[in-house]
C-alpha cells in the first residue's frame, strides 16, 4: 500500500522551500501594487475637489 | 530611477527589505535541511535551499542597482571596435574541416562499435557538440557558423555550380517571414528529443542516420530559400549556437574580427515568429533533464507508463510517450511563466503593446539564461565525459587504434570535487540570471517613456529571474 503523503512531508516541505523566495517576492508585489493603486485613487479624489464648484 | 518618484522609492525599499528578510530565512533553514540530510556528497556548509534564498537577495540587490546606477541605456546602440583581419582561406579551411569532422562522425557511426562508450560518435555529439560549444560561442563567438558542415557544403556547391555554368545561380525563395524561427525550435525539440528520450539514442549508427538525415533536411532548405537566410532562421544549430554567441565580445563578420561589449550583441537580435518558443524550448528542455532526474518525476513517471500501457503501448512506446509529455509539459511551464512576467510588465506600464510584441521584444533577455541552465546543468558532464574525447580521438571507432598515442588515457574523476561542481552551478546560474536582468532593465530604458516607469516594468521580470534561479536550483539538488 502507497504511503500516506503526510509520511514523507519532509520530503515536499524541502522541495516547497525553493518556492518561499518567489512567493516573498510575488506578496510584496501584490501588496505594494494594491497600496499604490489605492493611493494614486486617493489622489485623484483629492485632486477632484476643489474643481467641484463650490456656488450655486 | 529618478529619487522623484516616491511610489518607486517605496516599493526598491521593501525590496531592500526583502534581502535581510531572506537573510533571516537563511537563518532558520539550516535545522529543517539538515535534519532531512539535504547535505550530501557535496559536503556543503550550507543547506542548498539556503543558496535559492541567497540567490534571490543577490538579484534582488542587482535589481536595485541597476534602477539607481544605470539611468540610461548602455548596451543597445553600442559600437564595435575591429581588432583583426581574417585570411580569405579561413572560412573555406574551417568549413573542409567541419565536413571532414561531420564525415568521421557518420562514418564511425556505421563503422565503429556499437557499444556507445568505445564510438566516438555519441560522446562528441552529445558532450562536445552539444554542451561544449554553447559554452565556447558564448567565450569565442560564432565559431559554429565557421565549422557548420551543411553550410559549407551549400557554399561549396553553389561556388563550383556558379563556376561551371559561368552566371549567376537562380535567385533562391524568399524566406517566409510566418515561418520564422519555427523550424528551429522543432530542430531543438527534435534533438532533445532524442538526446533525453529516445530508447535507441545511445546506438552510433541510430545517431549517425539522424545526422545525416538532419544535413539532408539543412540542404533542402538552403537551397529553397538561401544559406543565409536558412542559417539564420531554419537550422537549429546554427540558430542555438549563434544566438549563445551573441553573449560573447568578439564578432565574427565579414571577413574581420571586432569587439564589442558583452552581451550587447544581444540587443540586436532580431524576433521573428518562434524566437520566444525557442527561448522557452531550450531552458524548459535542460529544465526537464534535471526535472526527471528528481524524485517528483520518479514518482509520477511510473504511474503515467503503467496507465499507458493499459492503453495499450508497449514498456518502450509508454516510456518515450510520458516522457515526451513531461517535456512538453516542462516547457510550457517555462513559456508560460516568461509570458506572465511579460503580462504583469505591461499592466504595471499600460503600455499599448501586445503581450506578444513585448515578450519577443524582450526574447533576447532569456538568452543568458538559456546558457546558464547548460552550464549548471552539464558542467559535471563536460568535465567528466567530455574527458573521453582524449582516448576516443585515437581509437574513434573503438577498434583498438592508437592514432595519437592517447587511447589509453582514462577520465579523471578527481580533478574537480562535487563541491566545486555545486558551486559552478550556481555561480552559472546566478551570473546568467543577473546579465538577463541587466539586459532587460537597458531595454526596458528604450521601450518605456521614462526611468522610473522602465523600473517599475522590471518588476516582473524580477519575478521571472526569481522564478528561474529557485526552479534550477531546486532541480540541481533534487536530482538523484
Amino acid at each position: 500500500m502507497a504511503a500516506p503523503p503526510l509520511a514523507h512531508a519532509g520530503h515536499w516541505v524541502v522541495n516547497l522551500l525553493y518556492l518561499a523566495p518567489v512567493v516573498l517576492i510575488v506578496t510584496m508585489l501584490a501588496v505594494s501594487s494594491h497600496r499604490d493603486k489605492r493611493a494614486e485613487a486617493a489622489e485623484k479624489a483629492a485632486a477632484r475637489t476643489p474643481d467641484e464648484p463650490d456656488s450655486q | 530611477m529618478t529619487a522623484g518618484d516616491p511610489r518607486l522609492a517605496r516599493m526598491n525599499g521593501r525590496l531592500l527589505a526583502a534581502v535581510p528578510l531572506a537573510g533571516s530565512i537563511v537563518l532558520a533553514a539550516p535545522e529543517i535541511a539538515l535534519a532531512h540530510g539535504l547535505v550530501g556528497r557535496e559536503d556543503l556548509p550550507i543547506p542548498k535551499v539556503v543558496f535559492a534564498y541567497a540567490a534571490t537577495a543577490a538579484l534582488v540587490a542587482s535589481f536595485i542597482a541597476l534602477a539607481v546606477l544605470w539611468p540610461r541605456p548602455r548596451l543597445e546602440g553600442r559600437d564595435e571596435r575591429r581588432v583583426a583581419s581574417l585570411p580569405r582561406i579561413l572560412d573555406p579551411l574551417c568549413g573542409a574541416i567541419g565536413v571532414a569532422i561531420f564525415a568521421l562522425l557518420v562514418y564511425a557511426g556505421f563503422a565503429g562499435s556499437q557499444t556507445a562508450t568505445n564510438n566516438i560518435t555519441p560522446t562528441f555529439v552529445f558532450v562536445i557538440f552539444w554542451i561544449g560549444l554553447p559554452i565556447a560561442s558564448a567565450l569565442f563567438g560564432d565559431v559554429f557558423k565557421a565549422f557548420n558542415p551543411w553550410r559549407a557544403i551549400a557554399r561549396a556547391f553553389a561556388a563550383v555550380a556558379t563556376s561551371v555554368s559561368r552566371k549567376e545561380l537562380p535567385a533562391p525563395m524568399p524566406y517566409p517571414a510566418a515561418l520564422g524561427r519555427w523550424p528551429a525550435v522543432a530542430g531543438i525539440l527534435a534533438f532533445v528529443w532524442v538526446e533525453l528520450i529516445d530508447s535507441a539514442r545511445a546506438d552510433p549508427s541510430h545517431l549517425a542516420v539522424l545526422m545525416l538525415a538532419y544535413a539532408a533536411v539543412q540542404l533542402v532548405g538552403m537551397s529553397l530559400y538561401g544559406i543565409e537566410p536558412w542559417n539564420r532562421n531554419g537550422d537549429a544549430f546554427a540558430v542555438y549556437f549563434g544566438l549563445f554567441a551573441r553573449i560573447s565580445p568578439l564578432h565574427w563578420k565579414g571577413g574581420a574580427v571586432t569587439w564589442r561589449a558583452p552581451l550587447s550583441g544581444l540587443t540586436t537580435l532580431d524576433a521573428p515568429p518562434g524566437t520566444v518558443a525557442l527561448m522557452c524550448a531550450m531552458i524548459g528542455s535542460t529544465s526537464f533533464d534535471g526535472f526527471s532526474a528528481g524524485e517528483t518525476w520518479g514518482t509520477l513517471a511510473p504511474r503515467m507508463t503503467d496507465s499507458l500501457r493499459d492503453l495499450g503501448f508497449a514498456q518502450s512506446g509508454a516510456l518515450e510517450v510520458t516522457f515526451t509529455i513531461g517535456l512538453l509539459v516542462v516547457v510550457a511551464v517555462i513559456a508560460g511563466c516568461y509570458r506572465l512576467g511579460v503580462r504583469g510588465m505591461r499592466d504595471a506600464t499600460g503600455i499599448e503593446m501586445s503581450t506578444d510584441a513585448l515578450a519577443a521584444r524582450f526574447a533576447h533577455t532569456l538568452v543568458p539564461i538559456a546558457l546558464a541552465y547548460v552550464v549548471a546543468h552539464y558542467f559535471s558532464l563536460l568535465a567528466f565525459q567530455g574527458q573521453a574525447i582524449g582516448y576516443l580521438s585515437s581509437d574513434p571507432l573503438g577498434s583498438g587504434a592508437n592514432i595519437f598515442g592517447t587511447a589509453t588515457a582514462t577520465i579523471d574523476y578527481s580533478w574537480v570535487s562535487a563541491t566545486a561542481i555545486w558551486y559552478v552551478q550556481v555561480a552559472a546560474l546566478l551570473i546568467g540570471h543577473i546579465a538577463g536582468l541587466v539586459l532587460a532593465h537597458d531595454r526596458a530604458l528604450i521601450t518605456f517613456k521614462d526611468g522610473p516607469t522602465a523600473t517599475r516594468s522590471q518588476y516582473w521580470m524580477l519575478v521571472v529571474m526569481i522564478s528561474f534561479t529557485s526552479l534550477g536550483l531546486w532541480l540541481l539538488s533534487s536530482a538523484s
